[in-house]
């Protein structure tokens, strides 16, 4: 089949594989019929997270149809349409049983390497390092899928992949991100990043009842998706100014917003002069892996007492964590990668109830042969890109 | 070098003891070793904690250590991987397994990953998948 392997640090390159096969008894194999780039992919494409390895097959949003099972799928047919979560899990663990999907105990292959850099394993991730398992992706024709009982959702209506194809990652994490910030009605909650995540927690926020939602980027076209198509109702551009946590001071009388949503992650491009050049150059020697621009301001901006929600995908150390202000502010920090299994069924049930047609966020379709030009349109936001669609 | 490992499965201290016994699950390395092994109930209801005590040096003294450290052969990341792959075992009744660590958890895997992409036929018959 054909794949779109990571080939070294800036470069992929779509070559023919193995097709996959059935390996467990609760796997199945699912033809792909669309798969997007994630902003996440950006960061194994820069270089930025460790232990991947040429020829990984990359991408973990996709959907397809399911052309094989092993005998513990009970759930699937054969020819069932499926969206396929990004986090395996076993379904089975304390951690599942939980609902913390995400950290699942058992679909990690390569535990022991993730204990070594965070103290316990996360879940497997499709296409993610080998940190998260070593599983092949989804940007190629094929994927197996572990644990096929548990993770994929059926899709039964006549909604088109672009409607339903985000249930595997950005939606759920978007929802999640807003989740954390215990949104009861009548909250302001600021949003950092306006790429595809910061799209979905801005319009889950709204979904969930906040008053007002903040969105910041720096690129007007993803602020004006923001405002006309999540539902944003202020922006902050911090190309004009840098000065985010007094522009969100101003915007809210001085008090901050209740919640911050960090949908940025390692890669933040705002921050002041001398301690951004600071912090590239040790990215650049790997003495720190994580530019903390988005959670510092995001500290520095909420609220006191309010919660500070990381969705942004973060993957080792960063320096000059502002602890004074977290820990005096009272804050609450509450992180991770989404428990999408958990969230699969109600969100296809907003998708359903006409609350959210989340294909608003695609810009850019392509075939997968072309992954290479789009992961460079993409990193470089060329052409007003915010989610790129691949068709194998 | 500590020679203990623990790990938390989630299942009765009774059911935990009976399945550690069963063929194909029962932990080759642990048992081959003549470690210690205990079975407590972990609170609140989290399953059984098993405590392997492996009081064994490595053969060969530091040199043999470091190089048993390299290769993965260490004998406390084989005690893990035999606690790892029963956990899974018992809780998910079967190993997980990916492309790049196709025989499942597997210390001298950790060094040597495939990439991630599938096995072709010959490999799937080496690890006997």
């Amino acid at each position: 089949m054909r794949a779109n392997v990571w080939s070294g640090r800036n470069e992929v390159s779509v070559e023919t594989v193995p097709d996959p096969t059935i390996l467990n008894d609760r796997d199945a194999i699912v033809k792909i019929s669309s798969t997007a780039i994630c902003g996440s992919d950006l960061h194994l494409y820069d270089g930025y997270v460790p232990t991947m390895k040429r020829g990984d097959i990359l991408g973990h949003e996709f959907m397809g149809e399911v052309v094989e099972k092993g005998k513990g799928v009970g759930n699937l047919e054969v020819g069932d349409r499926v969206v396929v979560p990004f986090p395996i899990a076993c379904g089975n663990c304390w951690s599942c049983k939980q609902g913390l999907f995400s950290v699942c105990e058992n679909s990690n292959p390569n535990s022991g390497m993730a204990e070594k850099m965070f103290g316990h394993s996360t879940a497997g991730i499709f296409g993610y390092s080998h940190l998260t398992g070593g599983y092949a992706g989804g940007q190629a024709e094929y994927a197996r899928v572990p644990f096929a009982d548990v993770g994929p959702i059926k899709v039964e209506e006549d909604f088109t992949d672009e409607q339903v194809l985000f249930l595997s990652d950005i939606f759920p994490t978007g929802w999640f991100g807003a989740d954390l910030c215990d949104i009861e009605g009548g909250e302001t909650i600021a949003v950092f990043g306006a790429g595809p995540v910061g799209q979905f927690a801005i319009a889950s926020a709204i979904l969930m009842g906040a008053e007002r939602v903040i969105a910041i980027d720096q690129y007007d076209y993803r602020l004006q998706m923001a405002l006309n198509k999540a539902g944003a109702t202020d922006v902050i551009d911090f190309s004009r100014d840098a000065d985010i946590v007094e522009q969100l001071k101003e915007l809210t009388g001085g008090r901050g917003p209740d919640a911050v949503i960090d949908a940025v992650g390692m890669e933040a491009a705002h921050g002041h002069g001398a301690v951004h050049a600071i912090e590239r150059a040790k990215q650049a020697s790997r003495s720190e892996t994580d530019r903390g621009h988005a959670l510092r301001d995001a500290i520095l901006a909420c609220r006191a007492g309010g919660i500070v929600s990381v969705i942004g995908v973060y993957g080792g150390l960063m320096d000059k964590f502002p602890t004074g202000a977290f820990m005096n502010k009272g804050l609450q920090l509450r992180t991770g990668q989404a428990h999408v299994q958990k969230y699969l069924k109600p969100l296809y049930e907003h998708i359903r109830n006409g609350d959210i047609d989340p294909s608003f966020v695609v810009t850019h379709r392509l075939d997968l042969d072309q992954a290479s030009n789009a992961y460079e349109t993409f990193k470089h936001k060329q052409d007003e890109c915010v989610k790129v669609v691949l068709k194998p | 070098m500590s020679s203990k490992a623990s790990v938390t499965v989630l299942g009765s201290p009774e059911e935990v003891r009976r399945r550690w016994q069963e063929d194909g699950l029962r932990p080759d390395y642990i048992e081959s070793h003549d470690a210690a092994v205990s079975f407590k109930a972990a609170p609140g209801d989290r399953g059984t904690e098993i405590h392997v005590d492996l009081e064994q040096t490595a053969p060969g003294g530091k040199l043999g250590e470091m190089l048993m450290k390299l290769t993965g052969k260490e004998p406390l990341a084989k005690v893990k991987d035999d606690l790892r792959r029963f956990k899974a075992q018992f809780e998910t009744g079967e190993i997980p397994r990916s492309d790049g660590a196709p025989e499942g958890e597997l210390a001298e895997r950790k060094l040597k990953q495939r990439p991630a992409q599938p096995l072709k036929a010959d490999e799937r018959e080496k690890v006997g998948v």
